[in-house]
């Protein structure tokens, strides 16, 4: 290693330019549904239930296969028995004679082109005998509910969930800190409330689509739009493994992503394209979701009724917090089921509390299958939290980002399960944040029908992983001292080739445009678990800057071999080896790290530079005591920040408008200022969209009523908030690459609640629901003069 | 049926269904991939091309439609040079994922062909039937900005 | 998603070809010409015609003229060609004002006006606009051509008083003699393109008569006679605005669905008609109002 401080550093904490920028802005970026497969291409349609719950009595797939153009029919029949999941192995490939959810797949038609596999898939008739659904998770909570799944206690699950067999509660988080039964005794205040969050969408503007070959040698090759071509790999041979495949016959290969935010982690519809593909030999099977599947049949954002108990001093310090927290998983809850594990170990907010008590409990329903989304279940605890806050401060006389400073968690506290609080600048952020915003300042409309508000909001998030979860680099120099990167993360917009190539430029001292980061070949690429959890800068980070200084070493090694220099006197400097004790010794690193070095008599010592790095957080562990979840180590580090906003409300029609926000989030060191930022901003406006906007409605069937941009509103350019600041504090992580941490889930956390707050702030009025919409709050405006005017009628 | 109609500063003629979409075609037939589809019904953006000089969204034309009509898509922007509006977007980082920016770039081309100093309100209007889940919108604008003080 | 379903592709190139197709097909035929509907609805199988009328080539219906002061509005002019029209934005801006929030750039360069009230969906932005300016549709049909009053136009959603044989050549639109101003105000869930929660168009004149339309706060847009009433002759005030925008609630009936509830329709209904009067009166007495902003949000 060198010697240099952090703040020599050349290229990582500089805004260079994204690697995949001309990729991008040129049309010539591949996404997985732009690669080419030839004539041979088959088009896969899928029959999906039209209803919640009901068992499958038959399937008349005839008028379907006398279609011109179909190559074949398949239904759960062709495919018996087949599970799959990631945490939990609940879920069938195809329905197998019963349906959970609307839009499940009972059938699938494979045709020769598109346009006949949707007409013979409107042709396939499917008899249902309607079971009783459930479409609420507290009703799935009632004794005589009906079971969604009867068979829960044999499915097998990483060792870290509790099912319960015989109800409907998947998993069931439970943790506690101090004594609760005794804390709610020594608070001067206690407020109790409960708030629903809805579902959400991803709405990643591509949306899934996956091809796979099993060819005539026996191998499957998928290319899928994926988050996890590992994880996918991994899943796909589990699945295929009674047909006598095995992980080496599986080859995933994922282009560009346009878009994840979750919705691409894990296994959805890309297990269809890799079975129908089995039973088609040599021909590559395409399944591609339109936009509505991508609503109903992708994992969702889960809902939540969380019943929140907090109990503080006077002064304003938090004593005790009872959070119940209920999560409408959907029908399976194989990926889903995690958010509820990992959101249950941090529903404290990022705050120092005592006395907790936490149920976190994962609960089917008839609803599509929840799963992974930005975020992964803190933003919808952090509203009932961050709400609470604002309401208790409010009560209590004490200012709200008082009472948030007084009671935020710092480094060195006791977490809910027992480890220690990681190196954090949450109050940096609370300071910065309640400085640009102007805390404390009214502000006043000239408009006497605007009333201007204003709302604070903390929020922490850990990545949500198994303790094993790895990563791993290969870097290979070229003749020229360009390198090439192998890694098997997922650029999904969020810089991340780029990063890694600042990491190995900065260790390497190779400037980031003369490194190649490829998205992945899992033939090819070494492993990586999945591009989730905001751990990648980190984990892969790590790995990435481990291939660097292994890369280093054998060059130093080389030269030293040579040149006779100790290896500890040389360094890179401008693509160069040079010599601390020899000032004209500067050895260009291309004339060697491919050929070697030539020696007098001719021959050559070294050859090709292959830097190999891993990574494991060796200090994690999953397993803990269930009643209580003390004793493990089960998230690595949080990273934490603090946000505000001035919200302007037309008192009449409840229309809102964000004049300013302002987001701090701790990075530990940021790689990319600009590419940061970026997220921020982005993610700002995705939280911001989930509580002004959006929220996923079904009828009474269980059906979908907004499954399109029609009616699920995402925003567009004209409802972004008319200014934002985006602070990035660096309080280094000690076990990150240059003390990176990851920043990309948490800039959406805190929108909810400030929303929330703002609103109160300016009108008055509180909401508990999301979303926070205008209509909701015109309603609640006027809900709130009725009853004003009724008292004063009483009175 | 055949159609005849200029694409990219080429003639293109070729062999059509009735009920073949433009999208389908461009992207299939012709092997054109930088429109996208994100909704399929014209709520996206990211199928737009330009259609005798105006966006359109692709996902709604009929290929039967485009006889003698000039169609162009960002493979033709930025046949020899990256157009302004490309270099804006570079500096800016006006993407992340990417996908959402072949549209964003022809509605962006659009705008400043008819309006040489749009105004940032004037920028919105243009975009705002273009939908970006990734970047908060704000490097776009920005981009387009930049990209009207330019010379094309 | 492809297109599964079948169908004749037919361009006829004058009027009388047109409705002879019409009227050979019958029922079973859709014309053709921004598409931004009819393609959504033939991928999604929600029709399924055995031809498909490509309209474009009818010289005819191309055109926005303006004569004296009837306004004549072709049924191939798209939305954009009416923003960009200079002639609309002097003698007509509400209508520029309603052509702008309608969807979106992309498609408002293919979506047509006429197209846009043969749909007849209950929330069509063009609607009120026309209301208020007492329209005529002009059909051309095998009987020859008559001339719809937009009052008559709306029979139900989705529904018009055209035949199926008929086929939309143009919109004409008058402009009032005495110096007016108008306003439409239209209630969406953010500030981007959406589909009308509720939209009210108004106008006053100078002389004191009043007219108000509503659109996506019924079965159909409709003119709210019981507020022109009550504001006919009456100086314009906030007080009588006030009083007035009351009655919008007798003249409404809206429904709870996915857009809005019931019950902020209503209040919504009474907030936008006393907003777009106290605009068409700025505007009247000469001041810029942005409608865009007049709901807050």
């Amino acid at each position: 290693m060198t010697s240099k401080k952090q703040d020599e550093l050349k290229y990582v904490g500089k805004s260079v330019s994204r690697i995949d920028e001309m990729d991008k802005v040129s049309g010539a970026a591949r996404y997985a549904d732009d690669l080419e497969f030839g004539p041979n291409l088959l088009f896969a349609e899928i029959v999906e239930s039209t209803q919640a719950h009901a068992l499958i009595k038959s399937i008349d797939t005839s008028a379907a296969e006398k279609e011109e153009g179909v190559v074949r029919v398949f239904t759960g029949k062709d495919f018996p028995g087949l599970r799959f999941g990631l945490y939990m192995q609940d879920r069938y490939v195809f329905a197998q004679n019963r349906v959970r959810f609307v839009g499940e797949q009972v059938a699938a038609v494979v045709a020769r082109c598109p346009k006949a596999a949707k007409r013979a898939a409107a042709l396939v008739k499917v008899e249902y005998e309607p079971l009783p659904a459930v479409l609420n998770q507290m009703n799935a909570l009632n004794s005589d509910c009906n079971l969604v799944h009867e068979k829960l206690g044999e499915y097998s699950h990483v060792p870290w969930f509790f099912p319960k067999a015989g109800t409907n509660i998947a998993h069931w988080r439970k943790v506690r800190k101090g004594d609760i039964s005794n804390a709610f005794q020594e608070a001067d205040f206690i407020l109790e409330d409960t708030y629903n969050v809805p579902r959400y969408a991803h709405c990643a503007i591509e949306p899934h689509v996956a091809t796979a070959l099993f060819d005539h040698a026996g191998r499957i090759t998928v290319w899928a739009s994926s988050q996890s071509p590992y994880t996918q790999r991994h899943l796909f041979a589990e699945c295929l493994a009674p047909l006598g495949i095995t992980h080496k016959d599986v080859r995933v290969i994922a282009p560009y992503v346009g878009g994840g935010f979750g919705g691409k982690a894990g296994v959805t519809m890309e297990i269809l394209a890799v079975v129908l593909a089995t039973k088609l030999k040599g021909m590559p099977v395409k399944v591609r979701w339109s936009r509505e599947q991508e609503f109903y049949n992708t994992y969702q954002r889960l809902g939540v009724v969380a019943k929140v108990k907090m109990g503080v001093k006077s002064d304003g310090t938090i004593v005790a917090l009872d959070h119940k927290i209920h999560w409408d998983a959907g029908a399976y809850v194989e990926y889903g089921a995690n958010v509820v594990n990992a959101a249950g170990l941090s529903a404290s907010g990022p705050y120092n509390i005592p006395h907790i008590s936490i149920d976190s409990m994962c609960i089917y329903t008839n609803l599509p299958p929840g799963g992974a989304y930005r975020g992964f279940g803190y933003s919808e605890c952090l509203f009932g939290i961050e709400s609470h806050i604002d309401r208790i401060a409010r009560h209590l006389k004490i200012d709200p980002v008082e009472m948030r400073r007084k009671n935020a968690i710092r480094t060195g506290d006791i977490l809910p399960y027992g480890s220690h609080m990681n190196p954090s600048g949450l109050v940096e952020c609370i300071d910065k944040v309640a400085a640009e915003i102007e805390w404390g300042k009214k502000e006043m409309s000239k408009d006497p029908t605007k009333f201007i508000g204003k709302g604070f909001a903390l929020f922490w998030k850990a990545p949500a992983m198994p303790p094993n979860a790895s990563s791993s680099a290969f870097l290979k120099f070229n003749e020229d001292a360009s390198m090439n990167i192998l890694v098997s993360a997922m650029e999904i917009g969020q810089g991340f080739l780029t990063a890694m190539a600042q990491i190995a430029a900065e260790v390497l001292q190779v400037p980031p445009h003369k490194i190649r980061v490829e998205t992945p070949d899992t033939d090819r690429n070494p492993y990586e678990w999945q591009t989730v959890a905001s751990h990648i800068t980190w984990g892969t980070g790590n790995a990435v800057r481990r291939a660097a200084l292994d890369a280093k070493q054998q060059i130093l090694e080389q030269v030293a071999r040579v040149h006779h220099y100790l290896a500890d006197d040389m360094y890179l400097d401008n693509e160069m080896v040079k010599c601390k004790q020899e000032p004209a010794f500067a050895l260009p690193l291309k004339n060697f790290v491919i050929t070697g070095l030539a020696m007098e008599d001719g021959t050559y010592r070294g050859g090709p530079i292959i830097g190999r790095g891993t990574f494991m957080p060796e200090f994690s562990s999953a397993l803990s005591d269930p009643e209580t979840s003390q004793g493990g180590h089960p998230n690595v580090h949080y990273t934490v920040g603090a946000a505000a906003l001035t919200l302007e409300v037309d008192k009449e029609t409840g229309k809102m408008r964000v004049l300013k926000a302002v987001e701090a989030l701790d990075a530990g060191k940021v790689i990319n200022p600009d590419m940061a930022k970026g997220q921020l901003v982005g993610g700002l406006l995705q939280g911001l969209a989930t509580v002004l906007y959006e929220d996923m409605r079904y009828n009474e069937s269980g059906k979908l009523l907004n499954p399109n941009f029609t009616d699920y509103k995402i925003p567009t350019c004209k409802d972004v908030p008319l200014e934002i600041v985006p602070i990035l504090v660096e309080v280094p992580q000690p076990d990150g690459p240059f003390g990176a941490r990851g920043i990309g889930e948490h800039t959406m956390l805190p929108a909810a609640p400030m929303i929330a707050n703002a609103v109160h702030d300016a009108v008055g009025v509180r909401i508990v629901s999301m979303p926070v919409t205008a209509e909701k709050v015109a309603l609640a405006i006027l809900q709130s003069e009725a009853n004003h005017t009724a008292r004063g009628a009483h009175s | 049926m055949k159609v005849r109609f200029q694409l990219n500063n080429e003639k293109r003629s070729l062999d059509v269904e009735p009920n073949d979409v433009l999208f389908d075609v461009l992207r299939d037939k012709i092997g054109l991939k930088s429109p996208k589809c994100g909704c399929d019904r014209g709520d996206c953006g990211a199928c737009s091309i330009l259609l005798n000089g105006k966006s359109v969204r692709s996902c709604l034309v009929l290929a039967a439609e485009i006889e003698g009509a000039n169609i162009v898509t960002v493979e033709g922007i930025g046949q020899t040079d990256l157009s302004p509006v490309q270099k804006a977007f570079l500096d800016k980082n006006a993407f992340q994922c990417g996908y959402c920016a072949p549209g964003m770039i022809i509605a962006a081309t659009e705008l400043l062909e008819h309006n040489k100093h749009p105004n940032a309100h004037e920028v919105r209007e243009a975009l705002s039937g273009n939908l970006c889940r990734c970047t908060g919108y704000t490097p776009i604008i920005e981009a387009v900005c930049q990209a009207r003080g330019r010379k094309s | 998603m492809p297109i599964a379903h079948e169908y004749e592709y037919l361009k006829p190139t004058s009027v009388a070809e047109a409705v002879d197709i019409l009227s050979r097909f019958e029922n079973n035929v859709r014309c053709l010409a921004g598409g931004t509907d009819l393609i959504v609805h033939l991928k999604e199988n929600v029709v399924r015609p055995a031809a498909v009328v490509d309209i474009k080539a009818i010289p005819e219906l191309s055109g926005i003229k303006m004569q004296g002061n009837e306004l004549r509005i072709g049924a191939l002019v798209t939305f954009s060609e009416i923003i960009h029209s200079a002639e609309i934005k002097k003698h007509f801006p509400v209508l520029v004002e309603a052509a702008e929030t309608v969807a979106s750039v992309g498609v408002r360069n293919r979506a047509t006006l006429v197209g846009n009230i043969c749909s007849a969906v209950p929330s069509l932005d063009a609607a009120p606009v026309l209301l208020i300016y007492d329209a005529q549709v002009v059909v051309r049909g095998k009987n020859g051509e008559r001339s719809i009053s937009i009052h008559d136009w709306f029979t139900g959603p989705k529904k018009t008083s055209k035949a199926a044989d008929e086929l939309v050549t143009h919109v004409i639109v008058n402009k009032p003699l005495e110096k007016h101003a108008a306003a439409y105000v239209k209630l969406g869930r953010y500030r981007g393109e959406d589909l009308a929660q509720a939209g009210v168009a108004v106008m006053l004149t100078d002389n004191k008569n009043y007219r108000i339309a509503t659109c996506a706060l019924g079965p159909i847009a409709k003119r709210a006679p019981k507020v022109e009433a009550a504001l006919n002759s009456h100086t314009p005030s906030k007080k009588t605005f006030e009083d007035a925008a009351k009655f919008i609630l007798s003249e409404i009936s809206p429904i709870t669905d996915i857009r809005a509830s019931k019950e902020y329709r209503e209040h919504m209904a009474v907030v936008m008609t006393r907003r777009a009067l106290e605009a068409a009166m700025a505007r009247l007495l000469g001041k810029t109002v942005d409608v865009a902003s007049i709901l807050g949000g």
